[in-house]
């Protein structure tokens, strides 16, 4: 009984101190969502908190009438899931593979990897590298160089290699092959982890423009975050047009950040809570027949 | 009668039959074993080799004179002379104590932030609740730099939040980007507040991954919530955190460029210029790219030595390692 | 199986290179052969010259690297590609890329080896690291065959301006843009119903402007009346637009007015250390005085921008450096915080200073490069007749910044006006097309310099007041002669003068505010001595010497 009290006081304190974190993390967030939906005026006097004021959509419709946003929009979505299932496979055979303590060489493999993410050639190699392979400007340039991040595979292995042993002798007793093993059993019990990466690279992809921007010359292939990053330069340099008036033009100079942001966000925020509902545990319960 | 077994001592020129193997053909009999494994094993050793070895060969214009235009592997060998050019730079040393101090103050104020989230949010049963949390808790993650920045020189300014709760108790205000001295801290607590949401949702993973019958049994042996914390859900996530700990020690001379970019400025350059942010103020007057290899390849130099040494200490006291 | 072969192809010729680079061979990159003239298969024009506009005798094609300004985003489709192809057979094939990150791709690519023949939108200085590979073509060799270029050049006197982008090699490397006139646009704006109501004239200059702070903060003792921005934004300078046209009235250089902080004196015939002289103390005593009597915004120094717009938008302030763009932006803004007729704000002249009504600044801007590899090009003639014609020629900056008389724009009484449908940065407000997003007129690509009246016919009324009023009381300060230096001596002065650079900002900045005694002036200076500012001058010097003596 003793110890409920001190847990009670412990579960109230732990209440308050998340209630805080959203207070810290949520807030801002909301700050900028505001300013994306109101008018300058208001923005540059600092009178927006949490609700729009003088609410104004320009920026919003400038943005979404034009063509090119769609198109670098479509863009980003395809380079997403295609660089997203590629990483996927090739992240997770190389962790699992490592993660097999019979594998002989596996020390000198992982240090492989490893040495990669502390050592690499600069811009000039690379975008050589790329021109060499006749990938510039294709889809591929945007896919491939990123595929494996060694920081999320180390991870993985991590993982793979925290599950116990005793599953693997079962499945092998049982005749399974090694791509068997790998694919019926660890694979679906490792759906937690996988639902993780998934989110990590599918964000990463996401947001990543560097590698747009290095290797592709057609400005209808750029991703939409190439093409907001670029929005943002043009208008606070105060290049901005594409509105139809003078006062359009300082209203987008306003918010645009806001605005790119939420943009950028929305799509992530509607994905998550699909990722969200394999944290589920007891997974493993029972899967192994002591 | 006795019966005298004799047990002769085999001398050592006695050829006991050992089956030594040559090491060929111990390769050859894994491979034939494993092959399945090893076939997993070649596309991404390929990827390794051509995306990231081929490339590394670049980093010869550290020891050759690269000139913008010219052979892509630099005009001349030059030795050590970018390194000797940085080490006799006072300038340089500077901005690598800067470095040091500014990231190692990160790592560990940012590095609990999550664990701690996620242990907290483990305790709480209402799932709306957690999950709302969770998701309030990654989004400044998401907020570009460009507005983090803006948000940070706002909340500091003499009519920002920060300023007026000090008014409130009394004080007088700080002009916090103007004074070296509150350089880190901001920073370190803009970092915090950027990643401990994000950072979080990996432990959460991990935290799954808990067989939840190690839970009931502890609780038939009369463990309450602190000591099922302390023996299983620690022990639990070790490995996850041990993974990322060296990970994040060996990355401590990569600090965040972009946002120091924004946020500096001459009056508190004494602690908050770092290594890529002077490299950057190099660049804009000649852009030298043999020099910035040299201070790059340093730079891996001291990651690679970091991750080493935490792996084998890790190893040594918790047996969890990197490999 | 042809990808293997094709990577297998490529791992061979790294090799390949690997083992040259072992062989270490070192060339030596020095354009010193004397140019050969251009090659040209007939498809120049014979007869090309001032006033004639450039047609090529064949189609033929360039590339070209575009800046990509996402306001209005590259279109394959623009009228302005197919007029250019219509006029001059010529038809350009752009490389787009993002205006956000322009320059480093644009370095990214000349590295590589795999640069367009025309790469526009580069400011005169930004092609030196370029130069000693010869990347690059030294332009300056070829420049008789673009009468258009050299008509401008005599006829605005601005040879004296182009020797200055001399390299060591006595050559230059750049196109740069040409204005006829110097063309100022910072300067301060203020609150000119405040000034009004309270009988304060416009200062003339900086004695006038603090006795005009001191009078308004008597009568407005809750506010600080200067509150400035540019100190955090752009190259990180401490009130680095303010320094920037203030310094050369107190004699010396600043903000975002220089790199290095080395001035040429020119009675001593020598470069000096601007961020060491008495001239440099003055001024920062002057603005600490300001700080001192409250009358300058201490935050000046670390706000952002938008901080210290807010302020002088909700009245907070009544002073703010500004420049042509952002005084319009600022009204709209005030006439929702203050309301439209409430008040009324307008940039001002440059105060005079010391050293009397003075404005620095260059009569040369954004240009162009072109790649070494435009040599060996069958069409390197046509190839410069054409950049003459269309960066160069009236007709070309014309067709570049208006388009197509009678299509986007027509002429009345003399004066340009866009065509009643067509917009263009606010002037057409009612226009449903835009010039730039519709048709690729008036870009920042390749619409830049030209004579004063082409440039004034897309600023407003009160813009061309202000430079008409500053081109008439200021005089122009003749620009710093060339130190061009080699790529080892590059290096080195690099090194030094960055920290040194530092030094200047970080105490600029500290000696304004006060958290650092003028008394101390001194000891400062000695800091700098001792982070090599004697050795750095002494480069300078002596590239400056060397360059003299060549060019005898």
């Amino acid at each position: 009984m003793k110890e409920t009290v001190q847990y009670k006081i412990f579960k109230v304190i732990n209440v308050l101190i998340l209630l805080l974190v959203i207070y810290v993390t949520l807030f801002p967030f909301l700050n900028v969502v505001a300013q994306s939906f109101s008018g300058q005026a208001e923005i540059n006097a600092g009178k927006v908190n949490l609700i729009p004021k003088g609410f104004n959509l320009t920026t919003y419709q400038t943005i979404l009438h034009d063509k090119t946003f769609w198109t670098s929009y479509r863009n980003t979505i395809v380079y997403t899931v295609l660089g997203t299932v590629i990483a996927m496979v090739m992240t997770t055979t190389f962790a699992y593979v490592l993660s097999k303590k019979r594998l002989m060489g596996r020390k000198f493999f992982t240090s492989m990897a490893i040495f990669t993410m502390f050592f690499n050639g600069g811009l000039i190699p690379n975008y050589i590298l790329i021109k060499n392979l006749g990938w510039t400007n294709t889809i591929w340039a945007i896919v491939i160089p990123g595929a494996i991040s060694i920081f999320n595979m180390l991870i993985m292995k991590s993982f793979f290699e925290a599950m116990p042993e005793e599953l693997e002798e079962a499945a092998s007793i049982d005749g399974s092959s090694t791509y068997g093993t790998f694919l019926k059993i660890i694979l679906p019990l490792s759906k937690p982890i996988l639902a993780t990466m998934v989110l990590f690279y599918a964000v990463g992809n996401w947001n990543s423009w560097f590698g747009a921007f290095l290797y592709l010359d057609q400005s209808d292939k750029f991703p939409v975050t190439l093409y907001l990053r670029n929005l943002l330069a043009g208008a606070t340099s105060g290049q901005s047009a594409g509105a139809t008036s003078a006062d359009d033009l300082q209203q987008i100079g306003a918010n645009i950040k806001a605005v790119t942001m939420v943009l950028t966000v929305l799509p992530i925020l509607m994905v998550y809570p699909f990722v969200q509902k394999y944290f589920v545990s007891g997974i493993m319960l029972g899967s192994v027949k002591q | 009668m006795k019966q005298v077994v004799e047990v002769s001592k085999p001398t050592h020129e006695l050829q006991v039959p050992v089956i030594t193997t040559p090491k060929r053909s111990l390769v050859l009999k894994a491979l034939r074993k494993d092959w399945q494994l090893y076939s997993l094993l070649v596309l991404p050793i390929i990827y390794l080799l051509i995306f990231k070895y081929i490339p590394m060969i670049g980093n010869v214009i550290a020891f050759r004179r690269f000139i913008p235009g010219g052979n892509i592997f630099g005009e001349e060998w030059v030795g050590l002379h970018y390194f000797q050019m940085f080490v006799g730079d006072a300038a340089f040393w500077q901005v690598f104590k800067n470095t040091l101090i500014t990231s190692s103050l990160t790592l560990l104020f940012c590095f609990p932030a999550p664990i701690i989230i996620a242990l907290l949010l483990n305790e709480i049963k209402s799932k709306k609740f957690k999950k709302f949390v969770q998701t309030a808790s990654y989004l400044p993650h998401f907020l570009s730099v460009v507005i983090i920045s803006g948000m940070i020189l706002q909340l500091t300014s003499t009519s920002g939040a920060i300023n007026s709760l000090i008014q409130l108790f009394g004080g007088k205000p700080i002009l916090f980007m103007q004074d070296p001295h509150w350089f880190r801290p901001v920073y370190v607590a803009s970092e915090v507040w950027q990643t401990m949401g994000w950072g979080a949702i990996l432990y959460l993973a991990a935290l799954t991954n808990i067989d939840d019958s190690l839970y009931e049994a502890a609780k038939i042996d009369g463990a309450n919530r602190w000591k099922q914390t302390i023996h299983i859900t620690i022990p639990g996530i070790l490995p996850t955190v041990i993974t990322l700990l060296i990970l994040n020690i060996g990355n401590i001379m990569a600090v965040g460029f972009e946002k120091i970019l924004l946020i500096y400025n001459p009056l508190n350059f004494e602690t908050s210029d770092v290594i890529s942010t002077y490299l950057f103020r190099i660049g804009l007057q000649s852009s030298n790219f043999s020099y910035a290899t040299a201070i790059g390849l340093f730079e891996s130099i001291i990651g690679l030595i970091l991750v080493f040494s935490a792996n084998f200490l890790s190893k040594k006291f918790t047996d969890n390692g990197l490999w | 199986m042809a990808k293997i072969l094709k990577k297998l192809a490529f791992l061979v010729a790294i090799v390949t290179a690997l083992s040259s680079l072992l062989a270490g061979c070192s060339s030596d990159k020095s354009s010193s052969t004397t140019a050969s003239a251009p090659k040209d298969k007939g498809v120049a024009m014979a007869d090309y010259g001032v006033g004639k506009t450039f047609k090529a005798t064949k189609p033929i094609s360039f590339t070209t690297m575009y800046n990509d300004a996402a306001w209005y985003a590259f279109k394959k489709d623009w009228l302005l590609w197919s007029e250019i192809t219509k006029r001059t057979n010529v038809t350009l094939k752009p490389t787009v890329v993002p205006m956000s990150d322009y320059a480093q791709k644009r370095s990214l690519l000349i590295s590589s080896g795999d640069a367009p023949l025309i790469i526009p939108k580069t400011y005169p200085g930004q092609e030196t690291p370029f130069v000693s590979s010869g990347a690059i073509l030294p332009i300056s060799d070829y420049v008789k065959y673009m009468p258009n270029f050299m008509d401008k050049v005599k006829k605005w006197n601005l040879q004296p301006e182009i020797d200055n982008l001399r390299q060591a090699d006595g050559k230059y490397y750049v196109l740069p843009g040409l204005h006829e006139e110097v063309w100022p646009d910072y300067t301060l704006a203020v609150r000119t119903d405040i000034f009004e109501k309270n009988n304060i004239a416009i200062p003339k200059t900086w004695d006038e402007f603090e006795a005009a702070l001191k009078k308004l903060k008597e009568i407005y003792p809750d506010v600080t009346p200067f509150s400035d921005r540019w100190s955090t934004s752009g190259s990180v300078s401490p009130l680095g637009a303010l320094l920037q046209y203030a310094a050369p009235t107190f004699g010396t250089v600043g903000g975002w007015g220089t790199s290095n902080y080395v001035t040429f004196d020119q009675d001593k015939n020598k470069f000096v250390f601007a961020g060491a002289s008495k001239e440099y103390k003055e001024m920062l005593t002057y603005f600490n005085g300001l700080i001192k009597e409250g009358l300058l915004d201490k935050e000046s120094l670390s706000q952002s921008d938008d901080q210290a717009v807010q302020k002088f938008v909700n009245g907070k302030s009544f002073v703010i450096s500004s420049n042509s763009q952002e005084i319009v932006t600022m009204r709209t803004s005030m006439d929702k915080t203050l309301g439209a007729g409430k008040y009324s704000i307008a940039k001002i002249d440059v105060p005079g200073g010391p050293k009397g009504n003075v404005i620095a600044g260059s009569r040369l801007e954004n240009g162009i490069m072109i790649s070494a590899k435009a040599k060996d090009d069958p069409n390197f003639k046509a190839l410069l007749q054409f950049i003459d014609w269309f960066w160069y020629s009236d007709e070309g900056e014309e067709l570049a910044k208006w388009g197509v008389e009678g299509t986007t724009y027509k002429k009345e009484n003399g004066k340009r006006v866009l065509m009643p449908d067509i917009n263009f940065l606010g002037l057409n407000p009612s226009g449903t097309k835009d010039l730039r997003v519709d048709y690729g007129f008036g870009t920042g690509s390749f619409a830049y310099g030209g004579t004063t009246d082409l440039l004034q016919s897309t600023m407003s009324e009160e813009e061309v007041k202000f430079q008409d009023s500053m081109h008439q009381n200021k005089k122009v300060l003749p620009v710093n002669p060339p130190y061009p230096m080699s790529a080892t001596d590059q290096e080195q002065a690099t090194l030094i003068s960055t920290p040194l650079t530092d030094t200047v900002k970080q105490n600029t900045a500290k000696f304004i505010l006060g958290t650092r005694p003028l008394s101390e002036w001194n000891a400062y200076v000695s800091e700098l001595k001792a982070k090599g500012m004697d050795k750095y001058l002494d480069m300078v010097n002596k590239a400056y010497q060397d360059y003299q003596k060549k060019s005898k």
